[in-house]
């Protein structure tokens, strides 16, 4: 892979009303996050030459690009929309820099919302299709459940260790006015929440949510004269456990690993020069095994290591300090961008990481299957 | 059509033999002429070696739970009656995996590399599903 290390920057973020809108549409959520990030850039929408946005809603959406660009009234160079599953949030800021590096356009938009919390829900699983339906196998918990499984049997994972993921993203919740659980959440709330699907508690999977959220692309050069102060893309990852989770060790060996290590190396950074990880967490068990396998622990051992607050706010990685999709909001990771950017920008208040000068993102997705890393830098 | 309420398997072109021989109370999978690999589930080409050159040959049913989930809600109507049910990921012992449920035990009494055999559930006049007893 070209080494495209600190090439590119974001320059803009912003989302929209989150949690429960039932006022605007997909489209509604979408454009003003766009609105967002244009005013946080400081740029007119005429500045934006392309567009990426994540294809995947409730209700499917083809050309999904288009519809949206049409929205916002531009024509663009360059336009698609990717379908990823949950590794789409950085995989777009991804392809906008290839998109850019290959000369296709200059600025990029990059784009997700959608209406999980008010949409009327979709019907699936009614006698379509074979292999899983057919047993019951219905929605994400179950099957990224299977990892805890293998990883409590492997490795000795715990409960406690699930639960220790859960409190920290809701305490970082607390300290993030926009994100929607403020309750206090203590181990014991966490060991009583009701079973969703075993190992899964329903305080081990992610909320879901209306919002929508914008992060805006563009090159390091372009980047050095507008408004906000550039954080730069130092590495990128990614990679797909296509054969299925259900295959040979991936189901606790995610994509993360090799995700990882590639951004690592265009970053030339090791773990521990990460001062804060916004990771993919649509169940607390993705978070322990993406830490594992970006090596800021040995596999196996992610469960003490998100435990004894090591993860949380004054710990030794501070990790989805705005509360997360556990405790924030669900954009399909889109908001780990968004958080990672502010707190390269030193502008989290409260949930400020001190000095923060480096980031690791990561996005996750089609049923653990997707993975994709940004490092960032200030 | 019975009563049954759960949805029912709709077989593709690739797995169209598949499902045959569950209805016989057989399991069959694809196996590679070039490589001798199983394979699950059915396709055209071998995942191993991409060599087109099959044969479905008869497989013994046993294997182990690779891993497992225990559902506490149902998310269609018909596993209502069931709950807590697991769903399994099966290894057979000639190596493909499989998605089924574990029955003949209480939940709580399944594990990770538990050995398991096949039993056949006739679901409908016409179509059977493989699942998996402790062996």
């Amino acid at each position: 892979m070209a080494s495209l290390k600190d090439k590119y920057a974001i320059v803009g973020v912003g989302h929209s009303a989150l949690g429960k809108v039932p006022e605007l549409s997909d489209y509604g959520l979408q454009v003003t996050a766009v609105k967002a990030a244009l005013d946080d850039a400081g740029l007119k929408k005429t500045d934006v030459d392309a567009v990426i946005t994540h294809s995947h809603l409730l209700g499917a959406v083809r050309v999904h690009h288009q519809n949206l660009s049409e929205r916002l009234g531009i024509d663009t160079a360059f336009g698609v929309s990717l379908s990823a599953g949950g590794a789409t949030s950085c995989l777009m800021v991804q392809v906008a820099a290839a998109a850019i590096e290959a000369g296709f356009c200059k600025t990029v938009l990059c784009v997700h919302g959608d209406k999980g919390a008010t949409r009327k829900t979709v019907t699936r699983g009614e006698g379509g299709g074979e292999f899983g339906p057919e047993y019951g196998l219905f929605g994400a918990a179950g099957a990224h459940a299977f990892g805890l499984t293998r990883h409590m049997h492997e490795y000795g994972t715990t409960h406690d260790h699930m639960g220790a993921i859960a409190v920290a993203c809701r305490k970082h919740a607390q300290l993030n006015p926009v994100a929607a659980m403020q309750a206090d959440m203590t181990l014991e709330d966490y060991h009583n929440s009701r079973w969703i699907v075993w190992p899964f508690h329903l305080f081990d999977c992610c909320l879901r949510s209306d919002g929508a959220a914008a992060v805006i692309v563009t090159s390091a050069e372009r980047a050095k004269d507008m408004k906000q102060k550039p954080v730069y893309v130092m590495g990128m990852g990614q990679t797909n456990n296509s054969r299925g989770y259900i295959w040979g060790d991936h189901m606790t060996e995610l994509g993360a690993k090799e995700s990882g290590a590639q951004a690592f190396a265009m970053a030339g950074l090791k773990p521990k020069d990460i001062d804060t990880a916004q990771i993919y967490d649509c169940f607390t068990y993705i978070l322990m095994a993406t830490l594992e396998d970006y090596g800021f622990c040995k596999k196996g051992e992610g469960g003490p290591f998100v435990s004894g607050g090591r993860i949380e706010l004054g710990g030794e990685l501070p990790t989805n300090t705005s509360g997360g999709m556990l405790s924030e909001c669900y954009i399909e990771g889109m908001l780990q961008i968004v958080e990672g950017v502010r707190q390269l920008r030193g502008e989290c208040g409260a949930r400020q990481v001190k000095d923060a000068e480096t980031a690791i993102i990561s996005g996750n997705g089609g049923n653990a299957v997707c993975h994709s890393t940004l490092i960032l830098r200030n | 059509m019975s009563d049954y309420a759960k949805p029912v398997p709709t077989p593709s072109e690739d797995s169209r033999i598949y499902w045959e021989a569950t209805k016989n109370h057989r399991m069959m999978l694809q196996r590679c002429r070039a490589c001798g690999a199983f394979r699950f589930p059915p396709g055209e080409v071998c995942p191993e070696c991409t060599s087109e050159d099959y044969e479905w040959t008869p497989v013994s049913g046993k294997g182990r739970v690779f891993s497992f989930v225990i559902y506490h809600r149902a998310y269609q109507r018909g596993f209502a009656d069931e709950l807590p049910y697991v769903v399994a990921v099966i290894e057979l012992e000639e190596g493909p995996r499989m998605l089924s449920n574990v029955t003949g035990c209480k939940p709580e009494e399944v594990r990770c590399d538990m050995p398991v055999e096949v039993v056949y559930d006739d679901i409908t006049d016409e179509v059977t599903l493989p699942k998996f007893r402790p062996a």
